[in-house]
């Protein structure tokens, strides 16, 4: 019987392997659009003036309130009422980018907040100007803050890239489900799919987590 | 201040016997073979260095740490090292134990989800199956006479520094221990609360209380302990009569501790008793504080990073 | 107000949302906390268990999970329906989730609760009873409204095999008619929500205020 699924699995697994590589293809074009867009809002909501902070409050509460798969389906069946019609690569891109874009943002603005009030004084004691101040002394404080937690998003980012298979996109799950259909052995696919899917989250919060946790050691 | 305090008396004469104990924490050695007793209505007072094991040996007392080998007798309970007893102590001697000793800890430890007279209530209730009235009642005489009745229904985080510990004073107060255990009272508290804790401690001195005091405060232990003992190294270095060990120390362990404690002051340590004493209070309480502080602060951290 | 179509079916999918999300969060905490305290508390086997169960709900895409229960279980002849499976789910997910709170929650009060009250003669359970858990759960409030939130978007997910709650009406909707203005009244739908809980998980944590030292 384990033979069975051995065989099985030595016959799907190249053609998962090309879905891992969709997915985090998907991925890690998503990061970079949340983590551009992330950081622009989390300028707005550490902004001077009001009008800003609020723009980008608004956008952090609505996204976050907003289920993963309805963003999706804005992006990619709804634009197209107003005549913007994305390709399904690029609408799941957008989809992650601006979905994660209001995690990173929370991050970003949390780290940010996170560096001792001490510090900001300090440096503005010393005569930097605000720029040099984020720079120099803020951002290096807030980095440690900011890694766990953006870890994090990218294991989620990469789980919910599976959502794709809503739109027709052949990533992993896609490929998997295709495959539970053609081999009457669903569970056996699955169980492939959760391996490596399972190795991916483990290699990011194991190893990343650990690297961190050893840049911070030094740190102190 | 404690007008209704009962103290207790059991049939022995000694309070609490600690006959040789070594403790570890892995393969470190925290201290070994410390030897001390304790009389009926006797005030010792443990100093030493942080890090000495001063709090980890009153915290064996009342068994919230296990100790390797040796035994402790407390108000006539036998507690055995974990290397020599097959079992650990019963359910019922612990209970009876912690019955019987109240324990003041240096970070006060108030239940923060409680009203100050709920946090001295709640363990009459739970352990002494007292009514929850009668209780209640008795914990706001015991606040009364610390002088705190106006702060009977506050919340913890509401009072200051000196307000929490004598309320962690009152709620082992509560259980009508006969022996007080206390672990560093003042170290957590600023400078200016410092006094009222120790009033506090020394109205309960004054009513007879048996107390094992663990404190950086000189003068303050010169002046209600009967007995000093110094802890440096994992070992007892030196014990007896409390102003003989703190005006002429015996041992150069001892000697050393107390010069550095006393460092920029008295050209000697054999300076008239009263000046000696004032210039202890003044500075070498702050100094030693500060360092406390300072370890508690670095172990928060830790702990913070480990989560 | 005339926006052009019937909502009322979405109003009954939201309906249901709320329902599974309810049932959900339900049955999670219940065998959260259950978990939670063999988490911190359990013998060694079982908290290897537990933390391997833990990592499979965080380290599998949800779909994956979601299809296991609906299409992997018929390789064994289970077959459940949408709503069984996809609710199964939801508590398979959010046990899971919740035993993370509620292990957190345990293990962020303060060592010193324990040994005060262990000091003052309180047996072990009374301890519990008494002195962890009141803290525990006052710090959990934050994140259990988060972890509301989390369910009730979940619920989107079980559309895919075919659940009838608001994002299936949504897309029957949209399929015939303007699909934008249709997803956003199911963006305005989550957020009133959201907004909702959030006021109330608020409201509780100030109430619970003495546990912000």
């Amino acid at each position: 019987m384990f033979a069975g699924i051995l065989t099985l699995w030595g016959q799907y697994f190249g053609n998962f392997l090309g879905g891992l590589g969709i997915s985090l293809e998907i991925t890690v074009a998503g990061l970079a659009f949340a983590l551009v867009a992330g950081a622009g809002f989390a300028a707005l909501r550490l902004a001077r003036f009001r009008v800003l902070r609020l723009i980008g409050t608004a956008y952090v509460e609505v996204v976050r309130a907003t289920p993963m798969l309805l963003v999706l389906y804005i992006m990619y069946f709804g634009l197209g009422q107003v005549g913007i019609k994305l390709p399904a690569y690029w609408a799941a891109v957008i989809a992650l980018g601006t979905f994660y874009a209001a995690q990173f943002t929370e991050i970003f603005r949390g780290g940010i907040q996170s560096v001792d009030r001490g510090q900001r004084e300090a440096a503005d004691a010393l005569g930097l100007s605000r720029w040099q101040r984020l720079r120099k002394v803020v951002l290096p404080q807030a980095v440690m803050t900011i890694l766990l937690p953006s870890t994090n998003a990218l294991a989620d980012i990469i789980k919910d890239s599976s959502l794709v298979i809503t739109i027709g996109l052949s990533d992993l799950m896609a490929r998997t489900y295709e495959a539970t259909s053609a081999t009457f052995e669903p569970m056996d696919m699955f169980l492939l799919a959760g391996v490596m899917y399972l190795v991916v989250y483990l290699l990011l919060s194991r190893v990343l987590g650990r690297l961190e946790l050893n840049v911070q050691r030094r740190h102190g | 201040m404690f007008s209704d305090v009962m103290v207790n008396s059991t049939p022995s004469d000694i309070a609490v016997d600690i006959r040789s104990v070594t403790k570890k924490f892995g393969e470190r050695t925290i201290f070994g073979d410390v030897s001390l007793q304790v009389r009926q209505g006797e005030v010792v007072a443990l100093i030493g260095p942080s890090g000495a094991g001063k709090s980890t040996l009153i915290r064996c007392v009342n068994c919230l740490t296990p100790f390797e080998s040796g035994s402790i007798m407390v108000l006539g309970h036998e507690l055995h090292g974990t290397n020599e007893a097959k079992r650990g102590p019963s359910r019922e001697m612990l209970k009876s134990i912690r019955t019987e000793t109240g324990m003041v800890f240096q970070s006060f430890n108030l239940f923060p989800h409680m009203s100050v007279v709920d946090n001295v209530a709640l363990a009459p209730v739970l352990v002494l199956g007292t009514s929850r009235e009668e209780a209640r009642e008795q914990a706001r005489e015991l606040l009364c006479s610390i002088g705190l009745s106006h702060r009977v229904d506050a919340y913890p985080r509401h009072l200051s520094g000196g307000e929490q510990q004598r309320v962690a004073i009152c709620r082992a107060l509560a259980m009508k221990p006969s022996l007080m255990l206390f672990d560093e009272p003042t170290s957590a508290l600023d400078p200016e609360l410092v006094g009222e804790v120790l009033g506090a401690i020394r109205a309960l001195v004054d009513r007879g209380m048996t107390m094992m005091l663990v404190t950086h405060e000189m003068m303050f232990a010169r002046d209600v302990a009967d007995t000093v003992a110094v802890m440096a190294d994992g070992a007892l270095v030196e014990i007896g009569p409390a102003r003989q060990v703190l005006d002429d120390p015996q041992t150069d362990r001892c000697k050393s501790f107390l010069s550095r404690v006393l460092q920029q002051k008295a050209p000697s340590a054999n300076t008239s008793a009263p000046s000696m004493g004032a210039q202890i209070a003044a500075d070498a309480p702050t100094q030693e504080h500060e360092q406390a502080r300072d370890t508690d602060r670095k172990r928060k951290h830790a702990e913070e990073v480990e989560r | 107000m005339n926006i052009g179509f019937d909502t009322s079916q979405m109003l009954h999918g939201a309906v249901l949302t709320v329902e599974l999300a309810a049932g959900g969060v339900g049955v999670s905490l219940v065998l959260g906390a259950l978990g939670g305290l063999a988490r911190s508390r359990g013998p060694r086997w079982l908290r290897w268990l537990i933390v391997g169960y833990v990592e499979l709900v965080r380290g599998l895409p949800q779909i994956l999970q979601l299809f296991i229960l609906y299409f992997g279980l018929t390789q064994f002849g289970i077959n459940l329906s949408p709503f069984t499976a996809g609710f199964i789910w939801m508590c398979f997910y959010g046990t899971g989730y919740a035993i993370e709170i509620f292990r957190a929650g345990i293990s962020g009060v303060h060592p010193g609760q324990l040994e005060a009250s262990t000091a003052l003669g309180l047996s072990r359970f009374q301890s519990f009873r008494r002195v962890v858990l009141p803290q525990a759960v006052a710090r959990m409030v934050p994140p259990l409204t988060t972890f509301v939130i989390l369910e009730l978007k979940n619920t989107t997910l079980l559309y895919i095999i075919g659940v009838p709650e608001i994002m299936y009406h949504a897309n029957l909707l949209a399929s015939n008619s303007q699909p934008l203005n249709i997803y956003l009244i199911a963006v305005g739908f989550y957020l009133v929500m959201n907004m909702t809980l959030g006021r109330l998980g608020a409201y509780v944590e100030h109430k619970m205020s003495w546990a912000k030292s």
